[in-house]
């Protein structure tokens, strides 16, 4: 793929009148960063980008207040990477977008790139430079130069990720990858689970401490669309609203249980929290669970039923028997 | 220094309940200590947040008048958590209040002229106050004139005081249901309407506003139809209020801050803010 | 102006934390704050911009109003010792002095001190701060845009210098000139010294980006009030509280009791933002900013028109945090940008 095939596709779309907007990435104000566009005319076309700084998670406009967007009249076109086409088929299934609406358009994604690693790569100097293919990345700042293997500073969900190409897709822009084995995919869980519960509670808890309560991590959610999320319940108040420890962790945990077979792992969260806090590893452990269990992978196919959502007379019930 | 965020103490001396749902209930609270009393100094259209501990604060407008020394009012709509429990208070009980807080209507620029209110539900609280106020000092005032709406007889607030009001040769009153009831004779129809029935004269005249925000939408287009000018009209806006005086940040419309700048405004103020309607 | 070799630099906080209870940039977990200083070892004094914003030294994420007991009110006693802050960036230091006008003054009734905040001025008025000079301004970094620059003082009692083999304070308010006049046992600073400083300062004025002029930005917001450029500009945002939690300016709060009626519980206030929604939202159902863009335009117009009527001053210092932190890359210059070419 290249981004003039990109930009080309986008224009002649818009031309034709097949849709009427696309939702998109162009370059952000700073190395290194990307920021969504939304494109309704042929011309705004070319600022268009798609590279492994294309973090957000795109998805996330069809929901919460902005969901009026699906709901128009308006075609809406929208560009996605493997997980970003999860959400919209998790988003699809729940009757949020309705398919015949969207246009989706797939981009070959190489796993979108975690700044703290590469600035962990320089000793936290300043990035003023940032340039990269689907292989490798070179950044530049005050007095050095310095190029390292793309692989080495994708963000956690993109080294375990099998689905980097859309699942579901109009038009893809470039070869479709066939998705890889889930055999492997939940090491960092596995490590995990070998804690007892003292030690995984306290390692939550190192986490989570940092919590400011920003609720970045909701908003950027696809499947986080609820009219009224639980924290925001204020009459009667349902939680506290104080970065205390108690009230940040039934935050997450309730967040986590709710996305429960919803999450489809895209790391969105954990990408926009402005405190690093590593959110996805409880969210991935519930995916595994939901695998393991139900033989659930949210957001592969428009036939499946979320999991939560689903039942089948032949599946694991222990967890009411027992 | 003061510290502004601690409420003072007040005892409930006596409930009245309004309406036949007993969703509207009127509070006469007294000063638990005669320090407070006596710094407590507020104009018809102040407000007070109640501070209910462990359950949080809700704003009240002050239906009590200056001129009533020995007690403060206020009539609370059952609609939320605060309210509910503010409904289960009983006589005796004490309470913490926080206030007086914004501005008032401006009864001073008001002297020497014909004033004009015009209310709505049980919006009518700080009405009251400047009626009770302009009736106590009532050479200082023209015609009086009140125009009152409710969605039925029941449901006006203080109907005793009205009734007495209504036997008074100095002001005037007239009140109006939305629908025709049984055993009503007065005027039925909505308040903006009623208003343009009864058109009050402009000369020398100003106006108070104050009920829900739908009928200051409407009332204020016959006012201007009327030839009322702008800064001839006063209303009192509501918004959702934490610190009361000016720093916790949400009651803005644009610059101004409700629980400071206002709650009341003229409406030549209101249209240089976007946010205001 | 006094000169404080670096190795000696914990002999002097040592000295300071005998009267003041020190705050200093800090790391914690993967994030830099400013923390109560138990050991001077523990200061990081290379961290460029704290991850998180000192505001919060002086007013706390969540405060403690008053404590309660049935009927009783208890106020709760803070430390009382004065608070010193020390490697304070000059953007935070003049985000201090706008807080200051917010919660210090009684700007709406200047007779009435009704209008101050207690829980501020015990912290604020008696604190000395140490801020330090940027040497190295990153591409984030837009003060200059306000007036000031990487080496003003604005703000500080006492500017400190990093020459490279010291540090030089030269004291900048009232209060800073006498706390350094009461030192004993450090040299003064040497003509090299202020050589160096000046060189730096220039340095430092070089790598900062271009000025982007906003004259009349507060007219021309509120005369954009109601066009389609806030349409565009607000599409992107997603309604998260990153940006105003980590601001060093923005000061919105909420007010909330914890615990049960009649028993024992306290009152707090708690740091809430225009972005979310229940920040408006009435009893009734009702949220006079409804929409993701009237919460986006409610915190741009704060700082960059009401703030202005109201106290003459913009609510931003260009520290750059949000332009870090927000996840869709909503650049606060970018939006400015965009209103001062916007045709009204």
């Amino acid at each position: 793929m290249t981004v003039k095939e990109l930009r080309e596709t986008v224009k002649s779309l818009l031309t034709e009148g097949k849709v009427d907007l696309v939702i998109g990435w162009g370059k952000g104000t700073m190395p290194g960063t990307s920021t969504p566009v939304f494109i309704d005319t042929a011309e705004k076309a070319d600022s268009l980008i798609f590279d492994s700084t294309c973090r957000n998670n795109l998805s996330v406009y069809f929901t919460k207040d902005r969901r009026a967007l699906a709901k128009d009249d308006k075609k809406i076109g929208v560009l996605v990477k493997g997980c970003d086409s999860r959400s919209l088929v998790l988003n699809i299934t729940e009757k949020q977008i309705d398919r015949e609406k969207v246009t989706i358009i797939g981009v070959p994604c190489n796993g979108v790139v975690d700044m703290k690693k590469v600035v962990g790569k320089v000793d936290g100097k300043e990035i003023l430079e940032f340039t990269d293919d689907s292989k490798k990345v070179t950044v530049k700042g005050r007095e050095f130069e310095l190029t390292f293997p793309l692989d080495e500073v994708i963000s956690d969900s993109c080294l375990t990720c099998v689905r980097r190409d859309a699942v579901e897709y109009d038009l893809f822009i470039g070869e479709a990858r066939e998705p890889g084995s889930d055999e492997n995919a939940y090491a960092e869980v596995e490590e995990f689970e070998k804690l007892d519960s003292e030690e995984r509670w306290e390692r939550m808890k190192q986490e989570y401490s940092a919590c400011i309560r920003c609720y970045a991590c909701r908003n950027v959610c696809p499947s986080c669309y609820c009219n009224v999320c639980f924290v925001d319940q204020n009459d009667p108040q349902w939680i506290g609203k104080s970065p205390e420890i108690t009230d940040t962790m039934i935050f997450h945990i309730i967040r986590n249980l709710h996305v429960a077979g919803r999450c489809v792992e895209c790391g969105a969260c954990e990408r926009a929290c402005p405190m690093d806090i590593k959110l996805l590893l409880l969210n991935r452990k519930v995916a595994k669970e939901v695998r393991d269990r139900f033989g659930s992978i949210t957001g592969t196919g428009l036939e499946n039923k979320p999991a939560m959502a689903d039942f089948k007379e032949d599946e694991n019930q222990d967890f009411i028997m027992g | 220094m003061s510290n502004t965020y601690i409420p003072i103490q007040m005892k409930v001396e006596r409930i009245e309940i309004e309406d036949p749902d007993k969703a509207l209930r009127t509070f006469d609270l007294v000063f638990v200590n005669e320090e407070d009393k006596k710094n407590f100094e507020y104009m018809p259209g102040q407000f007070c947040e109640w501070s209910l501990l462990g359950l949080g604060e809700s704003p009240f407008g002050i239906a009590s008048s200056p001129t009533e020394t020995d007690f403060l009012r206020f009539t609370v709509s059952r609609t939320g958590s605060v309210t509910n429990e503010i409904h289960y208070l009983r006589e005796g009980d004490t309470i913490g209040i926080r206030g007086p807080m914004g501005n008032w209507y401006p009864v001073e620029k008001f002297k020497g002229g014909n004033v004009v209110i015009i209310g709505g539900g049980f919006a009518f609280t700080t009405l009251r106050s400047l009626i009770v106020y302009m009736l106590e000092h009532r050479k200082d005032y023209g015609d009086i004139t009140v125009i009152y709406g409710a969605r039925a007889p029941e449901l006006f607030i203080y109907k005793d005081e009205i009734s007495e009001w209504q036997k008074r040769d100095d002001i005037d009153i007239q009140l109006t249901i939305d629908n025709p009831a049984e055993g009503w004779d007065g005027r039925t129809g909505f308040v903006p309407t009623v208003t343009k029935e009864i058109a009050p004269s402009t000369e020398n005249t100003w106006v108070v506003v104050c009920g829900p925000p739908i009928m200051i939408k409407f009332t204020l287009p016959v006012l201007s139809e009327l030839k009322f000018a702008d800064d001839r009209i006063y209303t009192s806006l509501e918004r959702r209020m934490k610190c009361g005086i000016g720093k916790c940040g949400r009651c803005n419309i644009g610059s101004k801050y409700i629980c400071i700048d206002g709650p009341v405004f003229s409406l030549a103020e209101l249209k240089k803010i976007p946010e205001a309607f | 102006m006094i000169r404080i070799e670096k190795e000696r630099i914990d002999e002097f906080i040592r000295a300071l934390m005998e009267t003041w209870s020190v705050y200093a940039p800090a790391r914690d977990g993967k994030n830099t704050l400013f923390a109560p200083v138990e050991d001077p070892a523990g200061i990081d004094h290379g961290i460029f911009n704290t991850d998180k914003s000192p505001k919060e030294i002086f007013f706390p994420h969540s405060e403690v109003l008053f404590e309660f007991e049935g009927g009783e009110i208890k106020k709760v006693e803070r430390d009382a010792r004065p608070i010193a802050v020390w490697g304070l960036r000059g953007c935070d230091a003049r985000s201090l002095r706008l807080l200051d006008k917010v919660f210090g003054s009684a700007w709406q009734k200047p007779d009435n001190d009704m209008f101050e905040d207690p829980y501020w001025k015990e912290k604020y008025d008696d604190s000395i701060i140490f801020g330090t000079a940027c040497n190295e301004p990153r591409s984030t970094c837009f003060c200059n845009w306000f007036g000031a620059g990487p080496h003003d003082g604005a703000g500080m009692d006492v500017k400190v210098v990093d020459t490279g083999e010291a540090f030089i304070l030269d004291p900048v308010s009232e209060k800073g000139k006498k706390y350094i006049g009461s030192l004993k046992g450090w040299a003064e600073a040497t003509k090299k010294d202020v050589t160096k400083m000046k060189a730096a300062a220039k340095e430092a004025d070089k790598a900062m980006g271009e000025v982007f002029g906003m004259d009349g930005i507060q007219e021309k917001m509120a005369d954009l009030f109601l066009k389609p450029v806030w349409n565009d500009i607000g599409a992107k945002c997603v309604n998260c509280g990153a940006c105003a939690f980590i601001c060093s300016t923005c000061h919105c709060f909420d007010v909330q009791d914890e615990g049960k009626k009649g028993k024992k519980g306290k009152r707090i206030r708690i740091w809430d933002t225009c972005m979310f929604p229940i920040f408006t939202m009435e009893a009734s159902g009702h949220n006079p900013r409804d929409m993701s863009k009237d919460r986006l335009r409610q915190r741009f117009m704060h700082k960059f028109s009401y703030f202005i009527n109201n106290y003459d001053e913009h609510l931003c210092t260009g520290c750059g945090r949000c332009v870090i932190v927000c996840p869709v890359n909503l650049d606060i210059r970018e939006v400015v940008r965009e209103v001062m070419a916007c045709e009204a």
